[in-house]
Parts: C-alpha cells; sequence; structure tokens
C-alpha cells in the first residue's frame, strides 16, 4: 500500500464511528394504543352518519373520553388490559346506553423505540338498546392499526 | 537454393515471432485467518449493557475467493421508560468472500471487495417488565423467557489490509436483511444476535475485525498476459534478404 497512514487513519474513524452509530437511541412515533374502532351507522337508512352528540365514559371511570363531541367518526374505545372485559358508558344524541365489551388480551411489540402494547381479540359485546338497535362485529383484532372494529346502529 | 532456404527461415521466424506471448506470473499466497471483531467490545466499554464477542476464520479457495465462518456471543440488556429487555444467545454465519483487486496488486496482502453470508442464531430472550398507559391507568406485565431462532442473510463490502507481518486490520459494513427472526408477529425479538433489532427487515452493521493469517498454499497465478509485439513484416524480411544477398 503505498499510503498507509490515511487508510489506517480512515481505519479508526470507521471504528469509532460504527461504535458511536450502534449506541444512538431512537424516538417513539408510532401509535401504541389498541383501541376498539366503532362507526356509527343510522338504523333507519342503514349509512353511516355521525351522532350529533357523544359522550363517553368507563363505567366507574369520572374522566370522559367525549363529552358532547359532535362528528365523531369512528368512536375509539380504550379497552382495559388489566381484564378481560370493559364496560362503557355511552350518550348518544341525548340518549345513555351501556356496552361491555369482553375480550382476550396478548402482548405487542410496536418497535423497539415504542415498546409494548396490548391487543386484544374481541367476543361478542353485550349493550343495552334505548337508542342502540345493533351492534355488529367487523373485526375481531383490535390493533393499533386503523381498522373498523364494530359498527352501532342507533 | 539458398534464397529458398532464406526465405524458409525467414517465414519460420516471422510466424513464431507472431505467436511469442510473455506470460506475467506471480506466486499468491493463499491463506488461513483467524480474528476478532473489535466494534463488540468498543461498545462494550461505551454501553456494559451489550456486550458482542466474534470472531471468525476463513481460507482462500483462490486469489479471487473466500470461504469464511463467523461465530459469536451476544448478551443485550435494554431498559427504557416503558419495558426492559434481555436478550442473548449465539450466532453464525457462513459464506463467500470475493476480492475484487487484482492478485498483483493484492499480493494475499490487501483485500477490498464483497462477502455474502447466511446467518443463523439461536437466542433466549424475555422481557422482565413492560407498562402501557392509557385511559383505565397503567398496565404492567412481563413475558416470560423464551427460546427462538433466527436466520437472515448478510451483504458484506469491505477492505483489509496487512499492516504488520501476518497480522491484518479490516472493515466490513454489513448489510442485514432478516429472513425470520422467531417470536411469532407479536414478539418479535428486540435484538436478535447477530443482527441487530429484530422488528426490522433491513439493519445495518459495521464489523472491525484484527485478524492473523498464515499461507498454507502458495499459487502461481497467471496475471494478464503481455503480448510482444510483432516484428514488421517487410522490414524483417528486407532485413534477411539483404543479408543473404551480401553473402
Amino acid at each position: 500500500m503505498k499510503r498507509p497512514v490515511p487508510f489506517f487513519l480512515a481505519l479508526i474513524v470507521a471504528y469509532f464511528s460504527a461504535i458511536i452509530v450502534s449506541c444512538t437511541p431512537g424516538a417513539c412515533f408510532e401509535e401504541t394504543n389498541a383501541f376498539l374502532k366503532a362507526s356509527f351507522y343510522l338504523d333507519s337508512s342503514k349509512e353511516q352518519v355521525a351522532p350529533d352528540s357523544i359522550s363517553l365514559s368507563g363505567l366507574g371511570q369520572t374522566d370522559k373520553i367525549y363529552n358532547k363531541a359532535a362528528g365523531v367518526q369512528p368512536a375509539l374505545f380504550p379497552l382495559n388490559a388489566s381484564t378481560g372485559s370493559s364496560t362503557f358508558i355511552i350518550r348518544i344524541n341525548g340518549v345513555y346506553d351501556t356496552i361491555e365489551f369482553s375480550y382476550s388480551n396478548f402482548p405487542h411489540l410496536i418497535s423497539k423505540e415504542c415498546g409494548y402494547s396490548v391487543f386484544h381479540t374481541l367476543e361478542t359485546p353485550v349493550f343495552s338498546q334505548n337508542n342502540i338497535d345493533t351492534i355488529l362485529i367487523m373485526n375481531r383484532n383490535i390493533t393499533t392499526v386503523n381498522e373498523e372494529n364494530i359498527r352501532i346502529f342507533y | 537454393m539458398r534464397r529458398i532456404y532464406a526465405y524458409f527461415i525467414s517465414l519460420l521466424f516471422f510466424l513464431t515471432a507472431a505467436e511469442l506471448i510473455a506470460q506475467d506470473t506471480i506466486f499468491y499466497p493463499l491463506k488461513i485467518r483467524a480474528g476478532f471483531d473489535l466494534v463488540g467490545p468498543g461498545i462494550y466499554i461505551y454501553d456494559n449493557d451489550h456486550l458482542s464477542l466474534e470472531g471468525y476464520v476463513s481460507f482462500d479457495k483462490s486469489e479471487k475467493m473466500s470461504f469464511v465462518f463467523e461465530g459469536g456471543y451476544v448478551d443485550y440488556y435494554y431498559s427504557q421508560y416503558n419495558y426492559d429487555y434481555h436478550s442473548n444467545g449465539f450466532f453464525g454465519r457462513a459464506g463467500i468472500d470475493f476480492n475484487f483487486l487484482k492478485p498483483e496488486i493484492s499480493k494475499g496482502r490487501y483485500w477490498a471487495g464483497l462477502g455474502l453470508r447466511y446467518g443463523l442464531s439461536i437466542y433466549d430472550n424475555e422481557t422482565p417488565m413492560y407498562d402501557q398507559d392509557n385511559y383505565w391507568g397503567t398496565f404492567t406485565s412481563s413475558i416470560p423467557l423464551s427460546s427462538g431462532t433466527g436466520h437472515f442473510i448478510e451483504v458484506t463490502p469491505g477492505f483489509r489490509t496487512e499492516l504488520l507481518r501476518n497480522l491484518s486490520l479490516g472493515w466490513t459494513v454489513r448489510l442485514k436483511l432478516l429472513i425470520s427472526g422467531g417470536g411469532g408477529k407479536d414478539l418479535k425479538p428486540i435484538y436478535l444476535p447477530g443482527y441487530g433489532n429484530g422488528g426490522k427487515n433491513a439493519t445495518l452493521g459495521i464489523s472491525y475485525y484484527i485478524s492473523w493469517n498464515i499461507a498454507y498454499k502458495t499459487k502461481r497465478v497467471i496475471t494478464k498476459p503481455v503480448v510482444v509485439e510483432e516484428p514488421e513484416e517487410t522490414e524483417e524480411e528486407g532485413v534477411v534478404r539483404q543479408t543473404i544477398g551480401n553473402m
């Protein structure tokens, strides 16, 4: 080799660059919560129509997920990963209903940067029928992917 | 009669001269090498949670190609705000290195080329703790110890030079493609020994090797043939004829 010193320096620079790059942490930019995604349909016309007003909260929780919100489509229901079921109180256009979702939980790695999320497999929901007429399950797998899980006909 | 002889002699000389080719040859040492990686220990000094020990052996099949076997051990801890993770295991790679340098430049001392590898990783991993915050509060759980096997391929361009007698230093960039990491679609390994982040289909790495090498055989390699310039036809004949004419 005609010029061994620059070549040797290049090797040393490459060595320390490799160590620095290997140890650089990343940031999480992905969705980490697996929400149950519910679309609203008018029972009369079977058309997808967001309620004029929706309020949603978990049974026993003081915080509301939605509070008289308009134009919510779809609604995101956060499921409790500590238990196998979650009950929600939902108010659609001023009329209250309750929906109980039963499911199984399993961990899923989102990424090294984001860590783990708990995904769910949905079972048949139980609900009151004050304003809700029917709930259809479209996809039982509740993940971070933006896919419709249920349809609520009201 | 003399002229006829002279003609045939000159013709024979011309034909022979036209086919004269001088071949350059060198004696190329085919070597066995053994070395270890310096990046892993370097990272360990910087980050005690990541131990990676790796070595390799290779032997030259020819001046252009070598067979390579690499192996190593990894013990990896990782912790961040929402989980702790531990992975450890062994990995092996087997493949071929191609030397792009000409033998007369390489001389068995320098290497600049490309390698191809198949990699196998056998590991255990566990997540002693992970948590997730949502509307219902903080959920905390763990994932027990499980074993897995991963497969991957690598393309490894790089350089190597013999700095001292029988002692070489070199580095290779590792472009890694995951075939399968084990753990299924939900619990991919965060760190797959020998590969890196098991959640990614492609990763990049680098190895920086110091290696000892010794020649096990010397091969006579024909380098680019040099053709001797043909003597010009008219001049050669003219010289011969003139000589004969003077006799």
